[in-house]
């Protein structure tokens, strides 16, 4: 198991945020506090950057969850780039890789 | 052994005795003002302890006149209550029995009714033809002692109690986490059903594995009747843990429980738990579920059982056949339960021959970390791997499997694991009655 390490930076397209390590039970609530603490504007993109993110159980999708439901108050989308292949195996099987926007990396996740 | 008086040096004899006698001249006055203003207190009594001796320091300390005492008082006299009680009984015994004894301690009556704790000694003195004469004693004032004696002991009583107090705090904080914990096994026992119930021409076997006895789990599962021949079954899992995650398994059971009865059909049962769900928890604390509903209805005169069912997020049961034979049961695109306020479900069918099992489990066992480094993940090939292998087991030969393999994961499972298991016996045959599976 490892920590949760989040790094931020701004885009054209709106905020990116680089997860890595482990998002579960333990952990989530870091990932939650860092999004609840963001502001997003109308028409902006929340990319999430998960090319690093070793683990994501329920508790992880959870907040990918609450994500979107912030973003879409907001006006805005939440995407997800990069998504590593156990994860997107979980996404697939919970019918979130019909919710969310992926891409395959930030680059084509922040084009505009 | 210098006996220096027995043979002094001639030329030092005078010398050392008149520096003697100068120093005595300076220290002392006499020996009687010696004995008077020592600074402990003299007595002596005779045999029967009448006091025919007393010295001004021990008067003093008393506060009692020479007059009243000499010839009147016994040493007795002059001791506490408790003292007195004492010197009957131990001291006055060992004095007469060893002539000496010392460093007693006692307690002397003072005039203002105070109590002056004291260490007595005395000794007989004996005639030449050892005879007891009279008997010397000195007192001294033991205060000071006492009061450091006193100390310790209020310390050592302190000491005593705030031990007394940690412990009760111990024992009361042991008492409510057992009541805790007992309050936690309730509810836990709640949310699954305390046995399944018989359905004709089915068998079924459960397993549920607690991760963590403080935690709630959030996996459930349930089975019952919808009317005289067919039965609705749903395993599931909630996401989180903890009494919120237990909040939502309660809602979730008995919100299918009811939606079952109204409409049986599977996915309208998970459109029913989905909508709930959302409407209850929405917002920046969402609340979902994963979960396989479904129905079973036996089919006695063509000899199979029909199943069908509808999953909502929920990774696919498995079905393994008589023939040894094992596959998933796929229900793609079925959404999370809960999390969105229109949600899709698929559902499929499918027919349980004898010999056929139906395993639906949560992701506790396929999401069991393994590896020496805990960092692969147990996954759905194995597990479908090890149905494969266990192909044609009855229920509950299938799940005593499964329970072995999570016991050999170890701590490697950190999440509760549910697991239930439908089969359609096998025939067996009259020379054979208990199972037609050999292994």
């Amino acid at each position: 198991m490892s920590p949760l390490k989040i790094a931020a930076r701004d885009a054209a397209t709106g905020p990116v945020l680089h997860i890595l390590g482990d998002l579960d039970y333990t952990t989530a609530h870091q990932l939650r506090a860092h999004l609840t603490a963001l502001t997003l504007r109308r028409g902006q993109r929340l990319v999430l950057d998960l090319a690093r993110l070793d683990f994501c159980d329920s508790s992880g999708i959870t907040v990918l969850i609450a994500a979107h439901n912030q973003a879409t108050a907001a006006h805005a989308t939440l995407v997800l780039a990069a998504v590593p292949d156990n994860t997107l195996r979980i996404l697939r099987i919970v019918g979130l890789d019909q919710l969310f926007p992926l891409y395959a990396d930030t680059t084509a996740a922040t084009s505009t | 052994m210098c006996r220096a008086d027995e043979h002094p040096e001639p030329r030092e004899a005078g010398a050392g005795a008149s520096t003697d006698a100068a120093f005595t001249a300076l220290l002392e006055d006499s020996a009687e003002e010696l004995y008077e203003s020592a600074p402990c207190g003299y007595l002596s009594t005779l045999m029967d302890g009448t006091i025919a001796k007393i010295n001004a320091t021990l008067l003093d300390w008393l506060g009692l006149e020479r007059e009243t005492v000499v010839g009147r008082k016994r040493f007795a006299d002059l001791l506490t209550v408790g003292g007195r009680l004492y010197h009957e009984t131990h001291f006055a015994p060992l004095l007469q029995m060893q002539g000496e004894i010392s460093g007693i301690a006692l307690e002397m009556k003072t005039c203002g009714s105070d109590r002056l704790p004291v260490l007595v000694s005395s000794a007989v003195k004996h005639s030449s033809d050892g005879e007891p004469l009279l008997i010397r004693t000195t007192v001294f004032d033991a205060s000071d002692r006492r009061a450091y004696e006193q100390e310790l002991l209020h310390r050592k009583q302190d000491a005593d109690e705030a031990r007394r107090q940690a412990e009760e705090a111990r024992e009361q904080a042991e008492a409510d986490r057992s009541r805790l914990q007992e309050a936690l096994a309730v509810l836990q026992q709640s949310l699954l059903p305390a046995s399944l119930p018989a359905v004709p021409g089915v068998e079924t076997a459960v397993y549920y594995h607690t991760a963590s006895p403080d935690r709630l789990g959030g996996d459930f599962y349930d089975l019952f009747p919808l009317d005289g021949k067919r039965w609705a079954f749903f395993l599931g899992d909630v996401c989180g843990k903890g009494p919120q995650a237990a909040a939502v398994t309660s809602l979730t059971r008995y919100t299918l429980r009811t939606a079952a009865l109204h409409d049986p059909d599977p996915v309208a049962a998970l459109t029913t738990l989905n909508s709930v769900l959302h409407d209850r928890y929405t917002g920046g604390d969402p609340r979902y579920c994963t979960a396989i509903f479904g129905v079973l209805e036996p089919d006695p005169a063509n000899d199979c059982v029909t199943v069908r069912l509808a999953s909502g997020g929920h990774p696919p049961a498995l079905v393994a056949r008589s023939d040894g034979t094992a596959a998933l049961l796929p229900t793609p695109g079925g959404f999370l339960v809960g999390a969105l306020a229109h949600a899709h479900f698929a559902s499929t069918t499918t027919e349980l021959h004898p010999g056929d099992t139906l395993l639906l489990y949560t992701d506790g066992l396929t999401e069991a970390r393994t590896g020496p480094d805990r960092t692969s993940l147990y996954g759905d090939d194995a597990l479908l791997a090890f149905v494969t292998d266990h192909a044609g087991a009855p229920p509950e030969e299938m799940i005593q499997a499964l329970a072995g393999l999570l016991r050999g994961l170890g701590d490697g499972v950190d999440d509760d694991t549910a697991l239930l298991a439908l089969g359609s016996p096998a025939h067996t045959s009259a020379h054979s009655p208990a199972t037609s599976h050999l292994r």
